[in-house]
């Protein structure tokens, strides 16, 4: 589904990405684990397209496109979701308005008509339950006041109702206590199907508990430097990020 | 001793000659030059135009303008002249009657708020001709206790001529009321050469415990120039909310003047102007706390589009004896264009140390983050601008209680936006909910 090729990505002329090597399948879940700045949220802003970023080398291709020309909206309209570290606040903006817009705006491009109020208002409700938000939230203003823990239910929700293609889940879990990790996780494992891709960025394992990973790849000072499967998110809980590091220069 | 209304206009004549029509050397007037607007009107601004030299407006076109499926007691005026029919049946211990009405047959009713007061704050040459000049307005009078269930909506349609129109409010002892001053024009507004000029005074004043919510929406045509005022004393223990909305007229200055007079009384001053092409919509507040215990509240927001300028002063003065006076006041501004222009100033005066005062002004684009994570969702770059644009001002207009205005300003103000239709059909699919109105 997704395809990146030798990616080097700096900001303000520091190179953050040194050459990311990756390809995630329709229907994988991945894991993409580091220590702080390593350049994972990095990753994640880049395939959502977000600027201020400079792409020095290499490609990313989404489903055959070249994603690295295409505007943030137009990402989102071929199925690229970015669930945010920290969700901003849009006071003003309704967040059920948003979300019919975002839904119209992909169906709208992919020339399908537009989901009628009532079946809009329905499904809403329906993916609301699944990660336990409590409807009035629904016509609150886009995160406004919400606790930190309400924010990333909200993306999950969010992520449920734009049924994305490649689900990007950056520090998802940062945060939560462990009732709200276990709703998200819940919400997220729903979202799992073979058309679909999920990416999750964390530096903690205890995501992993609950979302198995079929790979699991250290991001380590913008390389990627090992990858595995669920086990190697278990040895870097015990051992810390070292030793791949040392494996890796050796 | 009390004075005739001859002696009364004499007066204003007098005031108007010393003080003159305001110019930019005048510190309050320094970034709104009126100069070419009223050298248009010339002869007829000075001339105080007959009360019945007025246009002919179709019950239809009336309708048109005024606000839809509002529930209130209306009185029409047209270009400064109250319409006599139409003042529905009002309730026990609520009286409204026209000014010109007033003047003839309970003159020392009717010239109550027309007297001068030179010393007031922001008194200018425009006050002065209106006390010289207004020959019609609303007088309105609220009986102690009394509620008003519904609004009283005053509808001023200006069909592109001169109007000096003067509004006496008296809010009763624990009476509670909302007033609704809306002014528009006529399409013809825009075709007469020197376009229209109102000029308008309203006087209010609430007794110990009144309550009023005062909504002022200026939609002028854009040929029109809108000089305003609203001078407002509140008694103790006062409730005053005002809203003032403008997005009309070429040129517009409105001063909201509020003086909390004795203790324990409160006002919330929130306002919006919008403005595209060449307009230029100047607010100066005054907010003077000459009392203990009273609470200020005030909140405007500007939108400023093209070639056109806003104007904000918000001056807050704590008197020595006002302690415990708390005072917060903001001023948020959105450029739209790179030609488009704010000036904004907020001034504290406070003379003594027991108070808590805020205040800010703040002058921006939008937000980068929330643009991006409107895109990251599928809206366009465009959408995203105009959902944020109009998120920000309609942030102003959640205090508004009444549905029907509500709507009704949102939807000239989408109307202003260059995508507004998009976003109104966006947001309008979806049935309003409770929150979305309180």
């Amino acid at each position: 589904m997704i395809k990146i090729e030798n990616l080097h990505v700096s900001v303000d002329g520091k190179e953050i990405l040194k050459g990311i090597n990756l390809e995630i399948g329709a229907g994988e879940v991945h894991a993409i684990m580091g220590p702080n700045g390593s350049g994972k949220s990095t990753l994640s802003n880049v395939i959502a397209g977000r600027d201020g970023y400079e792409i020095n080398q290499g490609s990313i291709t989404y489903k055959g496109m070249n994603l690295l020309e295409m505007a943030p909206e137009e990402r989102a309209w071929n199925g690229v979701f970015l669930a945010f570290q920290y969700p901003v606040e849009i006071a003003g903006v309704n967040n059920t308005y948003l979300l019919k817009a975002g839904v119209n705006a992909k169906r709208k491009h992919h020339g399908e008509q537009e989901l009628d109020a009532m079946d809009f208002m329905q499904m809403v409700r329906d993916k609301a339950k699944l990660v336990e938000l409590d409807p009035s939230f629904l016509s609150r203003g886009v995160n406004e006041g919400f606790s930190g823990g309400e924010k990333k239910r909200n993306e999950i929700f969010q992520m449920a109702v734009l049924e994305p293609d490649l689900a990007l889940l950056d520090e998802t879990d940062s945060g939560l206590d462990i009732d709200a990790l276990r709703i998200v996780a819940r919400g997220v494992n729903t979202l799992r199907s073979p058309e679909r891709a999920i990416v999750m960025v964390t530096h903690y394992q205890r995501l992993l508990d609950y979302i198995q990973p079929d790979v699991v790849h250290v991001l380590v000072e913008g390389r990627i430097l090992k990858s595995g499967d669920k086990n190697l998110a278990l040895e870097l809980e015990e051992r810390g990020y070292d030793w791949v590091r040392e494996e890796a220069a050796a | 001793m009390s004075r005739t209304l001859e002696q009364i206009r004499a007066e204003g004549r007098e005031a108007f000659e010393r003080h003159g029509i305001p110019n930019t050397r005048l510190e309050s007037w320094k970034y709104t030059d009126v100069k070419r607007v009223v050298a248009a009107h010339e002869q007829d601004l000075l001339a105080c135009p007959a009360a019945d030299k007025t246009a002919d407006i179709a019950a239809d076109d009336i309708e048109n303008i005024a606000i839809d499926a509002l529930d209130a007691y209306r009185i029409v005026l047209v270009d400064g002249c109250v319409l006599t029919e139409g003042i529905g049946d009002l309730p026990d211990g609520v009286r409204v009657e026209s000014l010109a009405t007033l003047l003839s047959e309970h003159p020392e009713q009717g010239i109550e708020p027309l007297r001068l007061e030179e010393d007031a704050p922001l008194f200018n040459g425009f006050v002065a001709l209106n006390t010289a000049c207004a020959r019609d307005g609303v007088g309105i009078c609220i009986s102690d206790k009394v509620k008003l269930e519904k609004p009283l909506y005053i509808l001023h349609i200006n069909s592109g001529r001169v109007a000096h129109i003067c509004h006496g409010i008296q809010i009763g002892k624990h009476a509670e009321a909302c007033i609704i001053e809306h002014y528009a024009g006529t399409e013809d507004a825009n075709e007469t050469n020197a376009g229209g000029f109102t000029n308008i005074v309203s006087q209010l004043r609430l007794m110990q415990g009144a309550r009023l919510t005062h909504i002022r929406l200026q939609q002028e045509a854009l040929k029109t120039t809108h000089i305003g005022r609203v001078a407002v004393r509140q008694h103790r223990d006062s409730h005053f909310a005002s809203h003032s909305i403008a997005l009309g007229a070429g040129l517009s200055r409105v001063d909201i003047v509020t003086s909390l007079a004795e203790a324990g009384a409160d006002c919330y001053l929130n306002g919006l102007y919008l403005t595209a092409s060449r307009q230029h919509a100047d607010h100066h507040t005054v907010i003077d706390h000459q009392a203990p215990h009273c609470n200020s509240r005030e909140m405007y927001r500007g939108v400023m589009d093209d070639r056109s300028r806003g104007v904000f002063n918000g001056r807050v003065v704590v008197a020595k004896g006002a302690v415990k006076t708390d005072s917060a006041q903001s001023n948020a501004n959105l450029l739209l264009s790179p030609k488009a222009e704010i000036d904004t100033k907020p001034e504290l005066e406070i003379y003594n140390d027991d108070v808590k005062c805020a205040h800010g002004a703040t002058i921006g684009q939008l937000d980068r983050n929330q643009l991006f994570y409107l895109k990251s969702r599928g809206l366009s770059e465009e959408e995203a601008r105009q959902l944020l644009t109009f998120a920000f001002a309609d942030e102003v207009l959640t205090s508004i209680r009444i549905p029907a205005v509500r709507r009704h300003i949102e939807h000239a103000a989408f109307s202003k936006l260059p995508l507004g239709a998009d976003i109104e059909e966006l947001l309008a699919g979806e049935p309003l909910t409770e929150e979305k109105l309180i």
